[in-house]
């Protein structure tokens, strides 16, 4: 029987290759995430391990504090440079300062664009403790000298003896008297870093010789790690800890790891998902289809004396085989899609770290079992219906159409579509939470799974109704066709479905999200004019900026928001820094209680709903540790509603600036002054922050349109990706067409024989696909429209996402790329119909 | 997109005796077991208004014969003409219009479109030209048939015979020049079998029809106004105004014994 099933496979192997590619192509995204996050991982353990080779231990504040997946560390005492000299196995110590500092290229504008750190740093001479080596000039002696790492070099245009400036954030003219690669790397991924000496790196950097971000120590021959550190361990001051060089290459794998990996990974892994149940429905409707056709066939097999359970096995056979051999398929096309994933971040200046592709047996195993199951549970229905087949079918003039759909599916469909429709209103009306929201959602999706046969007969005659006023009787046949076998229009359909309601989930969701933003941004900043560094921060303003912007006569006030981070009654929060009277006189956080602009050294303004989860009034006291070990309690004096422009917390300049190590903006709010033009105050304000590396000045509504553009550029990502499973999904269709067609090639050549043209019966299947696609299409587009609603209302207590948004015209291009999708999807069907063997078809019954 | 089918460059050919002719046909099959001559030179006319049958045991070549004179397949060598038109001279297209203006076809079985109802069946070639179905002649067919009240139905509610008549209506309606019928009642039990034959027959003698039917038949061959026998790709005999009997017995004469089933 297994002989059998084997050769019947075999013998049908084109017909087999709409399932084989849908095993593949989501088999290979999901090996491709898990090959490409261990490769990076294990390349970057290579380099990290290769750049701490020499730092046996080193030395650091112990406190840490995390905001938003970044954190920071406070500095330490310059002090404990001697201690750790005088402990016995230390054969060298060395001092290491770093902080945030930007280099301008030759053209004057910043280096390193969007997100990754720009360091300033102080080089360390001894190059067993030097994660960065010299290979042209000489360390940094002279204040105003640097080293400046080869990636940078090349993306600024510096070369070797060629001045600039520095920012830290105060401009500083720099001359480069080396350039350093971070060990063979050309860099650290795209981060810029320029090293100074170190009493230089101290001052820019940490504002003074007293204080060290840390000190990387080396131990005496025949010392371990180990040893080394613990022995430190018993000279170290309070607030400080020491670690083994080995554990900090681990730390640093598993920061790259959590921060961009893990983001690389989940974002591929949820594409694989959403590949493979695309992918699913293409394998079932195919295996459904073979299944059908066979009728006959399976019927003769029962009809000489093969049991109902060697017809089923015969058939899960065959589902298993197209998952095995995909699975391996699709195993190779994952370690390819790594590797060009890896290859497009090296050619758009990724940086990754040198090193081969790792495949290991473990990510091998999973995207192979996950392949097969998928496909032999998909494939698990079609088979079960060809074991029923009676044997005296064999002897029937095989009508292949499936018997209609059973008025228990139907109710339980309805049921399960109604629940689900009820929790998501519920959840979008009654505010029953998110998790009702949820279910709701996925009971919807099922039930319109289920629903998809009883409601595609009618819904594909009502799109098929304006076909046969515009190509005839063709249009005529493909509207039929398209009606008549509802459960394969709707299997068919379903898998573009699903592609298209994610998507269009995905648009309304970022678009309500953007307009969210947009609006309680615009409510909140009142001024006319906004200086801002690039990307998603990580860049900075010297604040001196705002004071030489507010003084020019163009302007009325401005005001520069700074960033910093503190422990809050035991949690880490990020703070917003800045001057709370003039803050108060250009943006309106709809203040609940106190009065901004009064807000002082000791007090704390926090948002409404912030003091709400913390249990906090005006007048509550808030206990607060920064990352310089500092310990104070301050008074919440201000409640905000609106906490788009500033956060949870904001916090005066003066009483953050005894515990900044750099003092920075990440933005600069302006008014115009009275009787001056918006345009004239933006060329002055241009003119001002030229020397700032000419950071970006924009008026009041490209702020504000830009302060979501973040979410454009995440959504381009995505829709990419999402690109790819509507092909998957299109690629169904292709499949199921040519499916199709493959049956009636009788129907063909009866056609022709009666005088249709070839024209005529191209626009028949042409017609039939382009039916099925709208269905698929519209389905997932009201799916998409009625689950983000749902989605949106649900969360509308969260002032980040209040607004909903369906953007039109987004939808409408989906809409449109469907149709012409399904149309192009139906070529080679429609071109195989109209071949002319068609008609040997009628002649050789 | 029919327009452009309809005012096609096909001439009218002249009426004349002959409606389709073949000279010195043959087709050869590539097959896995090498070249097969289905036809092997065979001459042959069939006279306009007479029905003509086309036997011969299976592998005779006489379904090669009827498809290639009826513009279904392409000769390998020789000639073939309906109404005097080489067949092939035309192009894809204008093979298309000939068969939807010149030929009616009835098949053994796929003869309907399941997803269309009888009247729909029967209109189809004139729905494909984009042309009104001529409603008295519709009429008259219909009522010949006996379909008056199964118009509205589709074909799997229709019986065996019932499809077959609808395919013959079909065939009529549009007057075509010439009709093929290949074993048009090899699926039908002997009394709906008698009823297409005497269906056909009445169309020749009554409508001036052209009809071509092969058969295995000998009782349905004994409906044609000449026989024409088939083996081995040639033409091996001729009669006119036939009895079953005298079919059987050429047939035996013929000393063919794998007369097909």
């Amino acid at each position: 029987m297994t002989r059998i099933a084997l050769q019947s496979a075999w013998a049908r192997k084109r017909r087999l290759l709409g399932a084989f590619f849908a095993v593949f192509i989501g088999v290979s995204f999901l090996s491709g995430a898990l090959v490409l996050g261990q490769t990076l991982e294990r390349n970057f353990d290579g380099l990290f391990a290769d750049a701490n080779a020499g730092t046996d231990a080193v030395v650091r504040s112990a406190t840490k504090i995390t905001t938003d997946g970044s954190f920071q560390r406070g500095p330490i005492s310059a002090a404990t440079v001697d201690r750790m000299r005088g402990v016995d196995g230390v054969a060298a110590v060395a001092p290491y300062v770093e902080g945030y500092g930007q280099l301008l290229g030759k053209d004057g504008k910043a280096i390193g664009g969007n997100g990754p750190p720009r360091l300033a740093a102080s080089w360390i001479d001894d190059p067993d403790l030097n994660a960065y080596r010299l290979v042209e000039g000489r360390a940094p002696r002279a204040a105003g000298e640097v080293v400046v790492n080869r990636g940078a070099a090349e993306a600024g245009d510096l070369a070797l003896g060629d001045s600039t400036t520095l920012q830290t954030p105060a401009a500083t003219r720099v001359r480069i008297v080396g350039i350093a690669t971070f060990a063979s790397a050309d860099g650290f991924g795209q981060s810029t870093y320029t090293a100074l000496s170190l009493a230089t790196a101290q001052q820019l950097v940490l504002g003074g010789d007293g204080r060290i971000s840390s000190i990387r120590v080396k131990a005496a021959p025949g010392v371990s790690q180990e040893q080394l550190v613990a022995r430190i361990d018993h000279a170290l001051p309070a607030g400080t800890h020491a670690i083994s060089g080995a554990q900090l290459t681990e730390e640093n794998t598993q920061d790259i790891s959590d921060e961009f990996l893990g983001m690389l990974r989940a974002f591929l892994l949820v594409f694989a998902a959403i590949a493979l149940l695309v992918g699913a429905f293409s394998i079932y409707n195919t295996l459904s289809i073979l299944a059908a056709q066979r009728t006959r066939e399976s019927a003769l097999m029962r009809a000489l004396g093969a049991s109902r359970r060697q017809v089923l096995q015969s058939a899960l056979i065959e589902s298993l085989l197209i998952g095995i051999v995909a699975s391996v398929a699709g195993l190779a096309g994952g370690v390819g899609i790594a590797t060009l994933l890896k290859a497009l971040f090296s050619a758009f200046g990724g940086a990754l770290p040198d090193g081969g592709i790792v495949f290991s047996a473990s990510s091998a195993m999973i995207a192979i079992a996950v392949g097969v199951l998928i496909t032999a549970v998909a494939g698990i229905a079609p088979a079960r219906r060809a074991s029923r087949v009676a044997p005296i079918a064999a002897l029937r003039d095989s009508a292949v159409e499936y018997e209609g759909v059973s008025i228990m599916r139907a109710l339980a469909g309805m049921g399960v579509a109604a629940a689900g429709v009820a929790g998501v209103l519920l959840g979008a009306l009654a505010g029953a939470g998110t998790l009702v929201t949820a279910l709701g959602s996925v009971l919807t999706l099922v039930g319109m799974l289920a629903c998809g046969p009883l409601v595609a007969g009618p819904i594909a005659g009502l799109l098929g109704a304006p076909l046969p006023r515009v190509s005839g009787i063709a249009g005529r046949l493909a509207r039929d066709n398209a009606t008549r076998n509802p459960r394969r229009t709707a299997a068919t359909a379903a898998a573009l479905m699903v592609g298209v309601a994610v998507v269009s989930l995905f648009t309304v969701f970022a678009g309500s999200l953007k307009s969210s933003i947009q609006d309680s941004n615009g409510r909140a900043f009142g001024g006319d004019l906004a200086i801002t560094t690039p990307g998603f921060g990580g860049g900075a303003l010297d604040p001196r900026l705002a004071e030489r912007a507010g003084a020019l006569p163009e302007i009325g006030d401005a005001v520069g928001l700074g960033q910093g981070a503190a422990r809050i009654a035991g949690a880490s929060e990020q703070l917003t820094i800045a001057d709370p009277a003039a803050l108060a006189r250009v943006a309106d956080l709809d203040v609940a209680a106190g009065s901004l602009s009064g807000l002082g050294d000791r007090e704390l303004a926090v948002s409404s709903s912030f003091a709400e989860n913390n249990g906090w009034r005006t007048g509550s006291r808030v206990p607060l540790t920064f990352s310089d070990e500092t310990r104070d309690a301050f008074t919440v004096a201000v409640i905000y509603d609106n906490a788009e422009l500033t956060g949870d917390v904001l916090m005066s300049r003066s009483a953050w600036a005894p515990h900044a190590g750099q003092d920075l903006d990440t933005v600069v709010f302006l008014t115009v002054a009275a009787g001056v033009g918006v345009p004239a105050a933006e060329a002055a304000v241009q003119r001002a922050a030229r020397v700032d590396g000419s950071p970006d000045v924009q008026t009041r509504q490209e702020f504000i349109v830009a302060s979501a553009g973040g979410i454009d550029a995440l959504l381009g990502i995505i829709y990419v990706l999402l690109l790819l499973a509507i092909v998957i999904a299109l690629m169904g269709i292709a499949n199921t067409l040519s499916l199709s067609i493959h049956e009636r090639t009788r129907e063909l050549g009866l056609l022709r024989a009666v005088g249709a043209s070839r024209r005529q019966l191209r626009a028949m299947i042409r017609g039939e696909s382009l039916i099925i696609a709208v269905f698929g299409t519209t389905g997932g587009l009201v799916l998409g429209l009625f689950l983000g609603w749902g989605l949106v209302r649900a969360t509308a207590d969260d002032p980040a996402l209040n607004v909903f948004s369906a953007p039109v015209g987004q939808l409408a291009v989906v809409l449109l790329a469907g149709a012409v999708a399904g149309m192009l999807a139906s070529l080679r069907s429609a071109r195989r119909a109209a071949r002319p063997d068609v008609l040997n078809a009628i002649a050789s019954q | 997109m029919n327009n452009a089918l309809t005012d096609s460059s096909i001439e009218h050919p002249t009426i004349s005796a002959i409606a389709a002719s073949a000279r010195d046909a043959v087709k050869v099959y590539d097959s896995a077991a090498g070249a097969v001559r289905a036809l092997d030179g065979v001459s042959v006319d069939f006279a306009r208004g007479r029905f003509t049958a086309i036997m011969g045991p299976s592998g005779s070549g006489k379904s090669t014969l009827m498809h290639c004179v009826a513009g279904l397949d392409r000769l390998t060598s020789g000639e073939v003409s309906v109404g005097g038109q080489d067949l092939s001279l035309l192009s894809d297209r204008e093979l298309t219009l000939l068969r939807r203006e010149a030929i009616g076809f009835v098949f053994q079985a796929f003869n309907l479109l399941p997803t269309l109802s009888a009247r729909e069946n029967i209109t189809l070639p004139m729905a494909l030209a984009g042309e009104r179905p001529d409603g008295t002649w519709l009429e008259e067919v219909v009522a010949t048939l006996g379909l008056g009240d199964r118009l509205t139905h589709r074909p799997s509610e229709l019986s065996g015979g019932q499809q077959q008549r609808v395919a013959v209506g079909r065939a009529l309606v549009a007057r075509p020049q010439l009709i093929f019928a290949d074993e048009p009642t090899g699926n039908l039990d002997s009394r709906a079998s008698g009823e297409i034959l005497a269906f056909l027959g009445r169309a020749v003698r009554e409508l001036q029809q052209t009809i071509v039917m092969v058969t295995h038949d000998p009782v349905a061959a004994a409906y044609a106004d000449d026989v024409l026998f088939l083996a081995d790709g040639r033409v091996v005999g001729e009669l006119s105004d036939p009895t079953a009997d005298d079919v059987l017995d050429r047939l035996k004469a013929l000393g063919d014994e794998e007369v097909s089933s």
